[in-house]
């Protein structure tokens, strides 16, 4: 389990050690979504709003 | 004017849509047709060792994930197998088809979305490699171009992303987004459904009429899968001033002319008590 700093808030973070990139974890402080955009080390960053996909 | 969708799932009847095509223009209607491909990419991604992945949206939208493998593949079967079937079928039958691409002559255009959200393994994702977006422009004047020189459009994705990419778009809702820009009176969407059913996959229990007033609801609360992103580009047409979307079959006899008399799911502005 890593612990890294919200960047909203700069509450603690918890990242469980089954994370992957790309996930998106909240802020238990701020809700705030952030996007896992490491694992080693682990490195999180607001996520953008990004659309539903609606691809066929 | 009519703006025809015609769905790739399995049963869907080409044949009887281009005999279709052909009886309609030959009596001087203006028609674009615009197809889908997706049972027949399903098995060729299948038989090239790519198989079909899917993703599901946060609220619950499946669609493919398309990676430029997945892409090419789709344009392999889109582009051209079906495309130049439905063309050959329509030539066959006197019709002087022209099958073309969203990209090209930037037919269709519009954002690709950089980065989506999907759910997997009770996991929320931002996936970044899927090549989709929706479209936003249509080049109306190379449509009425060909319209007017006596062609049939023949449509298909991908559309092109305003950065010059390659992407796979919602088929329905391009041909609604046509549909608008050509000022089209109808917009048929077929499939191997009869329409928007109460209780999938239960065919007897078709809705025949929907109202614009109650396309969210009937979404929400009868329409399974993709049927959702039928009435979402049937609710989009109707608010880019079409006045009557058929959703309707396309498998057996003569499904466009069943559909034009109305049979199958009519979704229009016409107030009507069934639902209400």
């Amino acid at each position: 389990m890593a612990v890294v700093s919200c960047p909203e808030c700069g509450a603690d973070v918890e990242v469980g050690d089954d994370a992957i990139v790309g996930e998106i974890i909240v802020c238990p402080e701020c809700g705030a979504e952030l996007e896992v955009t490491g694992l080693d080390p682990v490195a999180v960053v607001l996520a953008a709003e990004v659309e539903e996909d609606w691809g066929e | 004017m009519i703006v025809i969708k015609v769905g790739g799932s399995e049963g869907v009847n080409l044949d009887a849509v281009c005999a279709d095509v052909a009886e309609l223009v030959g009596r001087g209607e203006r028609l674009v047709l615009v197809h889908g491909g997706s049972y027949l990419t399903n098995e060729v991604a299948t038989a090239l060792g790519h198989p079909p992945q899917f993703i599901t949206s946060p609220s619950g939208y499946t669609s493919r994930l398309t990676d430029r493998r997945t892409l090419e593949i789709f344009e392999m079967v889109y582009c051209g197998q079906v495309n130049k079937g439905i063309v050959e079928r329509l030539q066959a039958r006197g019709i002087n088809a022209i099958g073309l691409a969203g990209i090209d002559g930037k037919l269709w255009q519009g954002p690709r979305k950089e980065a989506i959200r999907a759910v997997e393994n009770g996991k929320t994702l931002v996936i970044r490699d899927n090549l989709t977006g929706k479209v936003e422009e249509v080049n109306v004047d190379l449509l009425n171009s060909l319209l007017d020189a006596g062609y049939v459009p023949v449509l298909t994705p991908p559309a092109l992303s305003y950065k010059g990419e390659a992407m796979n778009v919602d088929g329905d809702r391009a041909a609604a987004m046509t549909a608008n820009a050509l000022q089209a009176a109808t917009l048929l969407i077929l499939s191997n459904v009869p329409g928007v059913l109460r209780d999938f996959p239960d065919e007897a229990s078709l809705i025949r009429r929907i109202d614009v007033s109650e396309i969210e609801m009937v979404a929400q609360e009868y329409a399974q899968g993709r049927m959702r992103i039928k009435l979402l580009g049937a609710q989009e047409a109707l608010a880019g001033g079409v006045e009557q979307v058929v959703i309707g079959d396309a498998r057996g006899d003569n499904p466009i002319l069943r559909a034009l008399a109305g049979e199958g799911t009519i979704v229009s502005g016409q107030q009507v008590p069934e639902l209400a």
